[in-house]
């Protein structure tokens, strides 16, 4: 009987494809944003929101994750922004490996801007790095503000919080300042924004974000 | 349920190990999993154990050490073992805190023949 020490981290294929990624985005001054919520949070619709202003602007992609389905992808379509769709089968999440494969299709090396919207899900995803630049996390008020507290993993990997469908506020028990305030016991460091994408309300504070990050990449590319 | 993925990336690391270093038979697959990792011990001890079927590592054991929560305060400097997923220094109550451990998803060791 033999020891052999290994300590290796455990996800490393994907890490390594994920490392092979950013290097890649860093050259092509690519920013990247991988956006994570429950199923039904306002991702497509925050998409569809954003993109006009932005792809008018830049050169800009989508990728889309879900188990089935193309609909998400029309979606991105009609607001005429390039789009792929990876339909994982059963799986809850995306690896980097699959990004890599779809880029072609989206004219990736190419790219100011690529948004990569992950399977709906408030677990499994936070643990695949997709050599993204920023997590943003999203959450609606139909969900609850103890999101954070349940679900800290995602909240701990998050960049930016941003919390959906504030119109409906006033009909559901949810206290926007509680729910900032318990994203932020999990990671102090959060950036939060409150929007509705029925309304329009927050969305140029969102937009402005991301145009941030477009210049910021593009100078240290 | 992405366990199944992550115990796979564990037997792929094991089995390649135990090829580089000419062993017939696998024993003992240590892993080291920090509390906030998000893995489930009995969803990856059961994909495990149905992927291990068939290879040199059928017979071993799966040896699952936690890593504690542990932080230090960036106001008072207190390192701790935080409780739960509340990551507020015991001391000073600073939401200020630097992570130290806890998110660790490690293959530690392997014990061959």
């Amino acid at each position: 009987m033999e020891k052999i020490e290994i300590n290796q981290k455990v996800l490393s294929k994907n890490d390594m494809d994920a490392a092979e990624l950013r290097s890649r985005f860093k050259k092509n001054g690519t920013f990247t944003v991988n956006i994570m919520s429950s199923p039904g949070s306002g991702k497509t619709s925050l998409l569809e929101k954003i993109l006009g202003a932005l792809s008018s602007k830049y050169n800009v992609a989508v990728i889309e994750g879900d188990l089935q389905t193309e609909n998400d992808k029309e979606r991105i379509e009609k607001v005429g922004v390039k789009v792929v769709q990876i339909q994982t089968g059963g799986a809850c999440h995306l690896e980097a490996a699959e990004i890599e494969r779809k880029l072609p299709l989206v004219d990736g090396d190419n790219l100011d801007l690529l948004i990569i919207e992950n399977v709906g899900n408030l677990v499994c995803p936070s643990e695949y790095d997709l050599g993204q630049d920023a997590n943003i996390i999203l959450l609606s008020v139909t969900e609850g503000d103890d999101k954070p507290l349940k679900y800290p993993t995602m909240f701990f990997a998050g960049d930016i919080f941003i919390i959906n469908k504030i119109d409906l506020a006033p009909y559901v028990d949810f206290d926007i300042e509680k729910a900032i305030s318990n994203a932020k016991k999990i990671k102090s460091t959060l950036e939060d924004f409150t929007i509705s994408c029925k309304t329009g309300d927050g969305l140029q504070q969102v937009i402005d974000w991301f145009e941030r990050g477009i210049l910021a990449k593009k100078q240290c590319s | 349920m992405h366990e199944t993925g992550i115990a796979q990336s564990i037997l792929e690391i094991a089995l390649k190990t135990a090829a580089e270093n000419g062993a017939k038979k696998i024993n003992n697959i240590a892993v080291r999993i920090g509390k906030m990792s998000a893995i489930d011990e009995a969803s990856l001890r059961f994909a495990f154990d149905a992927l291990k079927a068939g290879t040199i590592a059928e017979n071993s054991e799966f040896e699952y050490m936690e890593v504690p929560l542990t932080g230090r305060c960036e106001e008072c400097g207190t390192e701790s073992e935080l409780d739960g997923y509340f990551v507020l220094c015991p001391k000073c109550n600073s939401g200020r805190i630097k992570i130290l451990s806890g998110n660790e998803l490690e293959i530690a060791y392997i014990d061959v023949d």
